[in-house]
């Protein structure tokens, strides 16, 4: 009975419009279920729809039921037996996370049968935990410990000798400590449902069973650190951070991770002036709970190859460590003295405050070319409409959508946070799939479509065989990856995506709603970028070379120092030292994204705000401090003194900019599409490509990731695996 | 000077009256209170009775609240340094859950936390040193607009953010075993 409610719960999410995933999920509850039951917890009466579960019920009462293997964003498992309650008129107590409510259930969730039953567990849960507890990470956010002090019993009964595992390697993140799992397959669920991977599984059982991969064999995953969180004993721990700190000793500061184009809401962990740990903050709209591994180990690339002085190249060509005054009088001269022969160009993790100083400064120089290291065509409308640039249906908008084709992109690895999304439409709303590029593994099932260009063409005129399957799509998405803009043919290809996109809205279900195209970004830095009239690609400059070159952050190697003429002074302002600074004249060190308080636009054109945990190292200092310092020196002071004084220019310029948390809707589809009719050009026939294919391709793309030892363990243990003789 | 003294004197007969009910009838004095009523021979302040029309009227004007009309600012009386006033900024929200744990229990209130300044490793010991008297400051709120009266109060330039929004979600065992569903799990 409860299984067609469901089934029908998900036919009508499908159909239904709402704003947001939220809207929509509500929604789609309330459709199928007019009729809302009531039932007791504790004698507090609640109100819920049919088929919730008594876990849920008591939750909505605000009664929290203590469980182990239940996870909100996990298929109930209903093993653990810690949620047990009593339902008045039932003999035996019900596990709650498993059980449907009923009209007019009285739950006890604090009886002697409910208290007894908790004791119970929680006495056989203990008969083999090891007593860790003092030397155990998990230590002080334990759901065991926290558990067993408020149900457990005061004593023990069990004199045998306790149950000991041996502990699986399964890679240089993720560090096991099997003799303290209690069974809840948490991450067995975990790596099977939300990251894809079937590695992990039970072997054995009653006493003798064990979670683990049966083979020695690396969790191999984009997503692994999150069975850290999972975990709710010390089995799954963190191998950075292992005996690093306490959680009560740790400073939380809530911030936005900049590894990737998604924005995911994290909170860094830090004390004593150094990063800890970092872990994923709730955001429903972005990462739900999950974070990836690279934005959630990359951390302790913050602490190497940092510049932490001003440098000048002295006459030697060597650069030399300075004061703040002696760097930028020198870089003040060069610029006065190029006389507006000026460029900048700004990387991937640089925020939209120091991208609007630098652009403001070099504009006042008389310069014009502030570009991006990422490329985006220039052909149609180019970068002038927003909803050319975004991801327009949004993160959530996943869940409605019926049909989504990847173009030149792996989500996996551009956006693993993106990729989960798609997985669980995939999985609950019977999302379809389909990619046209290189054949990755999605983790998903995708209908590979080819790697030829020309399918874009022929699905645009309709005469490819998956138009058919497109145009008879209620919610069709499709999602263009920026590896795809950046091919020389990249104009003509997207302005006949653009055209695609548009015929598809015009006949979907969705209606004038539905925004069919996306652009999947890979930094974090780019739709800030355009939003602020930066242009994209450095070919400008590589023409037009400037006696100045001011890189912000610039560190993909977008331009190298042989395409530039000799005399040309370049100033490097970033925080690593990396492919930027070695080619600069004049070193300025910036602050990392967990040192500043500063503005992100995610590749949905949400602005969030990173909030700074620590203070940039050495003389380091905040990016659009130190270009307002620059600017005064060179006499063309820009007129903010403060940070709200900049955040008033951002709104000047784009007002999404600084509504933060928000995503400010970008529609003139028909107008691009008409001017993409325009476009014309020749195309390419070289196979659609992307960069990241591969899981060891995932964990170095930016300068930090590039300073981390444990990203380059993380590689190293993944090309280690492919010589592993038990993987397929 | 003879005034209030006969009025003192008046006075405290019928406190004398009131006090002995039982035979207050029967005294000299009782015939000029004779048609006074129980309530109006209740005792009276002293100070009050002697004071001049004047000083009345200046007790009536200071009695009860004065409302003043400007937001409330107590900057100028608190003695906090005006640089951890004018530069601080504070973070007002509610904490979000902890995603190493599953209780959700301290999430269910509103906070403020200050911007975070320079610690450094202290030589002496090794421990983390702070010339930051605000930097240990959280302090709870039951909502957030009492949360924001406080920051105004304390003049410190404030933000908010929303509290994460909750959807619905449907948990159903029997998914597990949908024939038809990708929901269907295998083994665990």
């Amino acid at each position: 009975m409860l299984r067609i409610g469901v089934s029908r719960l998900l036919q009508h999410g499908s159909r239904h419009t709402a704003a947001s995933a939220a809207a929509a999920s509500a929604a789609r509850a309330q459709s199928s279920a007019p009729e809302k039951i009531e039932v007791f917890i504790d004698d507090i009466p609640v109100m819920v729809p049919p088929g919730t579960t008594v876990l849920q019920a008591a939750a909505e009462a605000g009664v929290e039921i203590p469980r182990f293997c239940y996870h909100e964003r996990l298929s109930v498992a209903g093993n653990c037996r810690m949620c047990l309650v009593e339902v008045e008129k039932s003999v035996k107590p019900v596990a709650a996370c498993a059980m449907p409510v009923m009209k007019g259930w009285r739950i006890k969730t604090n009886s002697e049968m409910t208290r007894k039953a908790r004791e119970g567990v929680m006495e056989f849960l203990l008969i083999n935990h090891p007593l860790d507890c003092p030397i155990c990470d998990q230590g002080g956010e334990c759901d065991l410990q926290d558990q067993s002090m408020t149900f457990g019993s005061d004593r023990t009964r069990f004199l045998d000798t306790k149950r000991a595992v041996q502990d699986k390697n399964i890679g240089p993140l993720v560090k096991t400590i099997m003799t303290r799992c209690i069974h809840c397959t948490r991450c067995v669920r975990f790596a099977t449902e939300i990251a894809g991977v079937e590695d992990l599984g039970t072997t054995g059982r009653g006493n003798d069973m064990q979670i683990g991969t049966y083979v020695e064999k690396m969790l191999m995953s984009e997503l692994s650190g999150n069975v850290i969180d999972l975990c709710p004993v010390g089995a799954l721990t963190s191998k950075p951070y292992a005996f690093t700190a306490r959680p009560w000793e740790i400073r939380r500061t809530d911030s936005i991770d900049v590894m990737d184009a998604v924005g995911s809401n994290i909170v860094v962990n830090h004390r004593t002036g150094e990063v800890l740990r970092i872990l994923p903050q709730v955001n429903e709209e972005i990462n739900e709970e999950w974070l990836s591994d690279k934005s959630r180990f990359a951390y302790d690339g913050l602490k190497r190859q940092r510049l932490l002085y001003p440098m000048v190249k002295d006459s030697s060509g060597e650069l030399r460590s300075c004061e703040w005054e002696d760097a930028l009088i020198v870089a003040a001269k060069a610029l006065k003295s190029a006389d507006g022969s000026v460029a900048a160009i700004a990387g991937g993790l640089v925020d939209a405050e120091s991208l609007v100083a630098l652009k403001d400064l070099v504009n006042k120089l008389g310069g014009e070319s502030t570009c991006t290291e990422e490329i985006f065509p220039d052909a149609g409308t180019g970068t002038d409409l927003r909803s050319s640039y975004l991801l327009n249906t949004k993160i959530v908008g996943v869940e409605e959508a019926d049909l989504i084709v990847f173009i030149g992109t792996n989500p996996r690895y551009e956006a693993p946070l993106f990729n989960a999304r798609v997985r669980k439409a995939w999985m609950y709303n019977e999302l379809n799939a389909a990619i046209i590029g290189p054949k990755v593994d999605l983790t998903y099932d995708c209908e590979h479509l080819g790697d030829d260009p020309s399918i874009i063409g022929k699905l645009l005129n309709g005469s490819h065989p998956f138009s058919q399957r497109l145009n008879t799509a209620k919610r069709p998405m499709i999602v263009v990856g920026t590896s795809l803009l950046a091919r020389p043919d990249g104009g003509v290809l997207y302005s006949q995506l653009l055209q695609l996109s548009q015929k598809l809205r015009s006949g979907c279900e969705g209606g004038a709603e539905w925004r069919v195209l996306n652009v999947l970004q890979r930094v974090a830095s780019q739709v800030a970028a355009l939003d602020l009239g930066y242009t994209p690609g450095v070919t400008d400059i590589c023409n037009h070379p400037p006696k100045v070159l001011y890189l912000l952050g610039a560190d993909e190697g977008a331009i190298t120092r042989d395409q530039l003429p000799k005399d040309m002074l370049v100033i490097y302002q970033g925080h690593h030292g990396d492919r930027g600074a070695e080619m600069a004249d004049v070193i300025l060190p910036g602050a990392a994204y967990t040192e500043k308080t500063a503005t992100y636009v995610n590749t949905e054109g949400r602005a969030q705000l990173t909030r700074a945990a620590l203070v940039p190292p050495g003389m380091a200092r905040e990016d659009w401090k130190i270009i307002r310092a620059l600017s005064e020196i060179v006499g063309t002071k820009l007129p903010y003194d403060c940070l709200d004084d900049v955040r008033m220019r951002l709104t000047e310029i784009s007002p999404n900019l600084t509504r933060y948390g928000e995503v400010e809707e970008a529609n003139y589809f028909t107008q691009a599409s008409a001017l993409a009719q325009l476009v014309s050009g020749k195309q390419d026939t070289t196979p659609i490509d992307v960069p990241q294919k591969k899981l060891e391709d995932f964990y170095m793309t930016n300068s930090i990731t590039r300073a981390s030892p444990t990203m380059a363990k993380c590689i190293a243990a993944v090309r280690k695996e492919a010589a592993n003789r038990y993987i397929e | 000077m003879a005034q209030p003294g006969a009025a003192t004197r008046l006075l405290s007969q019928l406190s004398r009256v009131v006090l002995t009910p039982g035979r207050g009838v029967s005294t000299s004095a009782a015939r000029c209170v004779d048609d006074l009523t129980l309530k109006q021979v209740e005792p009276q302040d002293t100070r009050k009775s002697l004071l001049s029309s004047e000083e009345v009227q200046h007790q009536k004007a200071l009695a009860g609240y004065i409302t003043v009309d400007t937001p409330d600012d107590i900057t100028h009386l608190t003695g906090v340094p005006e640089e951890h006033i004018k530069t601080r900024r504070v973070l007002i929200k509610k904490p979000s859950k902890n995603t190493m744990q599953s209780g959700t229990s301290n999430i269910h209130k509103w906070y403020i936390t200050f911007d975070q300044r320079e610690r450094w490793e202290n030589p002496l010991m090794g421990w983390a040193s702070t010339a930051d008297p605000l930097s240990n400051t959280v302090v709870d709120f039951s909502s957030r607009e009492a949360a924001i009266a406080f920051c105004e109060k304390n003049g410190w330039q404030w933000s908010t953010e929303e509290p994460p929004v909750k959807p619905p979600r449907v948990k159903n065992y029997g998914a597990n075993f949908a024939w038809n569903k990708r929901t269907r799990r295998s083994t665990k």
